[in-house]
């Protein structure tokens, strides 16, 4: 067996054990997911009241709408895709 | 009566005409005084035979009046977060964002909030500048909801400012956002700094040393039953009751027989307001024989 051949066994045994035992990758995503459903929540509590949920503190939280500016297009239209606001999150959509 | 005087009571019974005279009142002793309608259909402007606005207005010698305008109020407040936002939000997403803000100051729940943030500026602000600020208040409902609001916000706040936290906390884990980021995070410094505001808020709502109550009602059935449950209500926000005004109290030299059939009723009530409220001090006003008018406030005004 040549120096290439071996090389080339090596690199797939360790492509191999990554795939197999990597767990720190997949608690990743896992946590990565949360993440999202929290955050969606948190738009949920911040904006319901554009779906038609009445929320008391909707005019002070239109402060925070320029930095979440940019998620909301996303999260409404997550939303809107789900049967109820409650049911799937954010995590069924993106992995 | 302390610094800051709210007047309060079932709708017709005469608060505004109560708030003004007792304003006038206080003027006259050399008082500074700033009488403030946060009721957003105002009627101060009538009473006093004038108009008033949003900006402050001297009537007379020691005495200055506003009337809170709501609508201008939330638009103030819209245009400050349009003309922050030019600074973090790309200008693609401004229009989209700026179609937003519009929609949500027309929403239910804003106009009272613009009135609560400005009450709280006026307490804020003007509290050194004058030495009685008399507030005439919408009838009760609007009211106890107005001075209700810090409590039901801030634990709104709280879930909102937890739920952040954990988000960013969750995706620092999964290596997403750096540790420094997820620190000065500008949400969750505003919805702290609002927080921040409505506690302070809160703290004079409650401080028995600045703020009196005073409930304006008439020696009738209706207004007596509300007053009370607005009492209850205010006494479990630990908001003081002291003083109640019986307005329109009928004169004792009445010889039809209508008036004084009336007039025992009245009586009648008049025992009872004063069985139930006997821990308050009770101001009793008569009725006049014609409509409250500007130069009615100085007959009026003597009773306080």
């Amino acid at each position: 067996m040549n120096k290439e051949n071996i090389n080339k066994v090596k690199e797939n045994i360790k492509l191999f054990l990554k795939a197999a035992f990597d767990i720190e990758d997949k608690s990743k995503v896992l946590i990565r997911k949360e993440a999202m459903d929290e955050l969606d929540n948190f738009m949920l509590l911040c904006y319901g009241d554009l779906l038609g949920l009445p929320i008391p503190i909707s005019y002070y939280t239109l402060e925070i709408l320029p930095y979440i500016a940019d998620d909301l297009e996303g999260w409404e239209r997550r939303i809107l895709n789900r049967k109820s606001v409650v049911n799937d999150r954010w995590g069924d959509f993106c992995c | 009566m302390n610094k800051f005087v709210f007047f309060g009571g079932k709708g017709g019974v005469g608060k505004t005409t109560s708030s003004a005279a007792y304003g006038y009142n206080c003027a006259k002793k050399g008082m500074k005084t700033l009488v403030v309608s946060t009721d957003p259909a105002h009627s101060l402007c009538d009473i006093f035979e004038t108009t008033i606005g949003s900006e402050i207005k001297k009537l007379k010698e020691n005495l200055y009046a506003l009337e809170i305008d709501p609508e201008k109020e939330s638009i103030k407040y819209i245009n400050r977060i349009k003309t922050n936002m030019k600074k973090t939000v790309s200008p693609v997403i401004i229009s989209e964002i700026e179609k937003q803000l519009d929609a949500a100051s027309v929403s239910p729940g804003s106009e009272e909030s613009a009135i609560f943030d400005k009450l709280v500026e006026i307490i804020n602000e003007y509290g050194n500048e004058f030495d009685k600020v008399v507030f005439d208040t919408a009838p009760t409902g609007h009211t106890l909801r107005l001075l209700s609001l810090p409590e039901l916000l801030g634990g709104w706040l709280d879930r909102l400012i937890e739920k952040r936290q954990k988000a960013l906390k969750l995706l620092e884990m999964s290596n997403r956002k750096d540790k420094d980021e997820i620190m000065k995070d500008p949400v969750i410094e505003i919805l702290s700094n609002r927080k921040k505001k409505l506690e302070k808020a809160r703290e004079i709502l409650i401080d028995r040393n600045m703020i009196s109550f005073v409930f304006v009602l008439n020696a009738e059935r209706l207004p007596i039953e509300e007053t009370k449950k607005a009492v209850n209500v205010l006494e479990k926000y630990k908001i003081p009751v002291n003083d109640l005004v019986v307005n329109k109290i009928l004169p004792d030299s009445i010889s039809d027989d209508f008036w004084r059939a009336r007039k025992e009723l009245e009586d009648k009530y008049l025992q009872e307001i004063l069985k139930t409220f006997k821990d308050k001090e009770i101001i009793k006003i008569p009725l006049l024989n014609s409509d409250v008018r500007a130069n009615h406030i100085e007959v009026i005004s003597q009773f306080f």
